[in-house]
């Protein structure tokens, strides 16, 4: 009776056991199957952001080149009625050099920077600032400061007041520019 | 034996099958945030692409633009607008419409430099986007008007015929009007939805009356009255940062050129910046023509 016993106890431990790695085999496999889930949930939301990155630089790049065509039109740069020559395209570079300091514009032209570059004479780089203003040839009207930029431009007219030193009449002097804008890269 | 009972399932299979259960609802709302993230990321970038169609809309001298896009299924343009800051904000939102429900769009795609007149929401899946400039007397900003049902004009006066958008979604003539279009009166008369008194410059809609002047017209017209409160508020926000911005070029050019203006930028500037109501509007239209006669005699014009 009692070896039957015995033999019984260590019948049910040996079931136990194999149960016991049955129940281990699954659980194994069943974390297994999750993360292979998890994998491919983080694959595809992978794939997809990829996407949104490419598509958010494309936006920016359409902006940017929708917006250099008709920045000159906008009233910050336009030239009104103030010159005679001036119409659609014109650039009035006294307001421009004017807006240069104005903060309160930092954010309103969702582009990366707005410059403004006098195309002849093709002298050196200067940079239009009050004291020289308008002995130079590139008026940076705001930038954000980012290096990772594509310009795109589109050509104006830049007209400003002028004065002739001997009689003290003033005149319209009109140049041939290119606005550019930029927009970041994304790295 | 008889005891066991009828079913015997052994713990290994109640095991797979509660953590199959719960594998499979993981995988359920797994997938069902994985579609509203596509959901989200789909709007987003609709409204960013709006954000873009919209740049093109900038006028030049007296024009207008004019032009509609199809959304690839039924949608819904959500409006807003702020005055915070310097410029306020004008926010846009899309949802889309998936088995018959539209999406719950929480990100806005946010702008300073544009003005859009509409509904607080337009939905439908053929947009009409008309732009007109506002002059005080120069061009303030390009108002546009994003429209989607049919509107019927009625009565309205002859002066206004060769200003009125042309738009396949807006009705000139009382014979092709239907009774589902958005009856806009220029006359009392019954059944209209939205009426205009263009001899007192304003416009009644659901009871409530809002002024306009010029081109602002077809913003009262098109828009829901806080939506055109808000953004009229929007342009003479930027209107007095113009009039400031006009008067640092008569500070910056006064040695070659001598503005007599100054004072009246700055004030005017100030004026501008207090507008609250469409109710001041007249005040400030009369304003500016007083600006814009002194500054057509200056020697050296500003704007």
């Amino acid at each position: 009776m009692k070896k039957t016993k015995t033999r019984s106890a260590s019948c049910f431990k040996m079931n136990n056991k194999k149960s016991q790695m049955k129940i281990q085999q699954m659980a194994f496999m069943l974390v297994a199957v999750t993360l292979f889930f998890v994998l491919v949930g983080l694959f595809v939301l992978g794939i997809g952001f990829s996407g949104l990155k490419q598509s958010s630089e494309t936006l920016e790049k359409e902006n940017a080149v929708l917006l250099v065509s008709e920045l000159a039109n906008s009233p910050e740069f336009s030239c009104g009625e103030v010159y005679k020559y001036g119409d659609s395209y014109c650039v009035d570079e006294d307001k421009v050099m004017a807006l240069k300091n104005m903060d309160e514009y930092s954010n309103f032209w969702d582009v990366n920077s707005i410059e403004i570059r006098k195309v002849y004479p093709s002298e050196n780089e200067i940079e239009c600032s009050k004291e020289n203003y308008p002995d130079c040839n590139v008026i940076k009207v705001y930038s954000r400061g980012s290096n990772q930029e594509i310009f795109k431009s589109s050509f104006i007219s830049l007209c400003r007041k002028e004065k002739v030193l001997e009689t003290g009449e003033n005149y319209d002097k009109c140049e041939i520019g290119k606005l550019l804008v930029s927009y970041e890269v994304q790295k | 034996m008889l005891k066991k009972g009828y079913l015997q399932i052994s713990f290994g299979w109640i095991f797979a099958i509660v953590v199959g259960i719960v594998i499979l609802f993981l995988a359920i709302f797994l997938a069902s945030k994985l579609i509203n993230i596509g959901e989200t990321k789909v709007d987003s970038s609709t409204a960013k692409e709006i954000e873009v169609l919209l740049n093109p809309l900038e006028t030049s001298f007296g024009e207008e633009k004019t032009t509609s896009f199809i959304m690839p299924s039924e949608a819904r343009i959500n409006n807003k607008c702020d005055n915070f800051g310097n410029f306020g904000t004008q926010g846009i939102s899309v949802s889309q419409k998936t088995f018959g429900k539209y999406s719950n769009t929480n990100i806005d795609i946010s702008f300073e430099n544009k003005y859009i007149f509409s509904d607080e929401f337009i939905e439908g899946k053929k947009f009409y986007l008309n732009s007109k400039p506002l002059n005080l007397p120069f061009k303030i900003a390009d108002m546009i008007f994003i429209t989607s049902k049919k509107y019927c004009f009625l009565d309205f006066p002859e002066e206004i015929e060769k200003d009125i958008p042309l738009q396949e979604n807006i009705i000139i003539e009382e014979g092709k009007c239907s009774e589902e279009d958005v009856k806009v009166c220029f006359s009392d008369e019954d059944g209209c939805d939205i009426y205009v008194n263009y001899a007192q410059g304003y416009v009644e809609k659901n009871k409530e009356k809002v002024y306009f002047s010029e081109n602002l017209l077809y913003g009262a017209i098109f828009s829901k009255p806080d939506i055109y409160e808000c953004q009229t508020k929007r342009i003479m926000q930027r209107a007095s940062q113009l009039y400031i911005l006009n008067y640092n070029k008569a500070y910056l050019i006064q040695e070659k050129c001598q503005s007599n203006l100054n004072e009246e930028l700055l004030s005017f500037s100030n004026d501008l910046k207090n507008y609250e109501k469409s109710e001041d509007l007249e005040n400030i239209v009369i304003t500016s023509n007083i600006i814009n006669e002194k500054n057509k005699n200056e020697e050296c014009k500003l704007f």
